[in-house]
């Protein structure tokens, strides 16, 4: 059985992605800091196809010790990584609060680089010809107002992965990023019904980003169908205008 | 513990289908006498990490087989 670590699988993206490897035959590794009804209900059907870590990405020195050495230690192979996790600040710039940002860039940006760090190793140490999938966002190509901060953090993300990408690939690790559109989930919940009418305007099919494509084009990208795409942005977004 | 290092060296050198070295001395150069790029050396570390539980590279300049040994004897 492949494991894949997913972070932020509690809900939304994460869920929806976690559910989709564990039906393919897939073990799920879960970081968040809450564990959902979803995923307990999820756990309950197939226990040995989940595990549970919960963790604060916030907490980006606590990585190695509390995932790493307590929790995964070195005799489980790692197959695979989807960077789900992130949170969205979202604020106009002239209001925009360090802390906030800094607490922001922990979660979307600097966690999700030294989990890259220990789980390359991993990869290494196994001889593994792994595959890390990021989970990007529109708003790093298109800009909205408001998301600037946030926007940044997924086009931190989108250089990370193409230079992992170049620097890995002769060890047959491979890295590429989702860029997801628009999806109904907690994280865009507080846009009202006009405001997001606007956003699916802006797309060629007139509505939101599906989480069940987004989900399968990861599976995708971890499977050996992908075995040739690297250093890669795939846009799953209903196809913004 | 300088014959399961002499083995973990031998491991990465011949994933990377290079001759095994049948001794080791303190002052063997890791890059320049064993030939190791940078990707070598990351698998070195998490090699030895497996094996003895310490990052070689966390802090300091790691240059010879010594300065391994050094720090594994440290902990
Ligand atoms: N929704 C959209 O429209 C949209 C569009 C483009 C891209 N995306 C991207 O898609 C991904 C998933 O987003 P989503 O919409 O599913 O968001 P969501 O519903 O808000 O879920 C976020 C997930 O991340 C986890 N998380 C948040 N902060 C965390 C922390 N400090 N430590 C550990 N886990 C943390 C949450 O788990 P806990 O609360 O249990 O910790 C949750 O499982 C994100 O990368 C997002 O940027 C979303």
């Amino acid at each position: 059985m492949k494991n894949i670590i997913v972070t932020g699988a509690s809900k939304g993206l994460g869920l929806c992605v976690t559910k989709h490897l564990i039906t393919n035959g897939y073990h799920v590794i879960a970081i968040n800091r809450t564990i959902s009804t979803n995923l307990k209900n999820l756990k309950k059907d197939y226990p040995e196809s989940l595990s549970i870590i919960m963790f604060d990405l916030a907490n980006v020195n606590q990585i190695h010790s509390d995932i790493f050495q307590k929790e995964l230690g070195f005799n489980r192979p790692i197959h695979g990584f989807i960077n789900n996790a992130a949170i969205a600040y979202d604020d106009i710039i002239s209001n925009l609060d360090y802390k906030k940002l800094e607490e922001m860039y922990r979660v979307n940006v600097y966690s999700p680089m030294i989990l890259t760090k220990y789980i390359i190793r991993h990869m290494l140490l196994h001889k593994i010809s792994g595959s890390i999938v990021h989970i990007s966002s529109i708003s790093a190509h298109t800009g909205y107002k408001g998301l600037a901060m946030y926007a940044s953090t997924k086009g931190a993300i989108e250089a990370f992965s193409l230079n992992t990408a170049r620097e890995w690939g002769e060890k047959g690790i491979r890295s590429n990023c989702i860029v997801a559109g628009f999806m109904e989930t907690e994280m865009s919940s507080e846009l009202d019904s006009q405001q997001k009418n606007r956003i699916y305007k802006r797309t060629c099919l007139k509505q939101p980003t599906s989480q069940d494509s987004v989900s399968k084009t990861a599976l995708f990208l971890l499977s050996d169908d992908s075995s040739s795409i690297t250093a890669q942005n795939l846009f799953v977004d209903s196809g913004t205008i | 513990m300088e014959n399961k290092l002499l083995e973990i060296i031998n491991t990465v050198l011949l994933n990377r289908g290079n001759e095994e070295l049948k001794d080791l001395t303190k002052n063997t150069q890791l890059r320049n006498d064993i030939g190791f790029d940078s990707l070598d050396l990351a698998e070195l570390t998490v090699r030895i990490e497996a094996e003895f539980g310490i990052d070689i590279f966390e802090d300091g300049i790691v240059l010879t087989v010594g300065d391994i040994i050094s720090k594994i004897t440290a902990i």
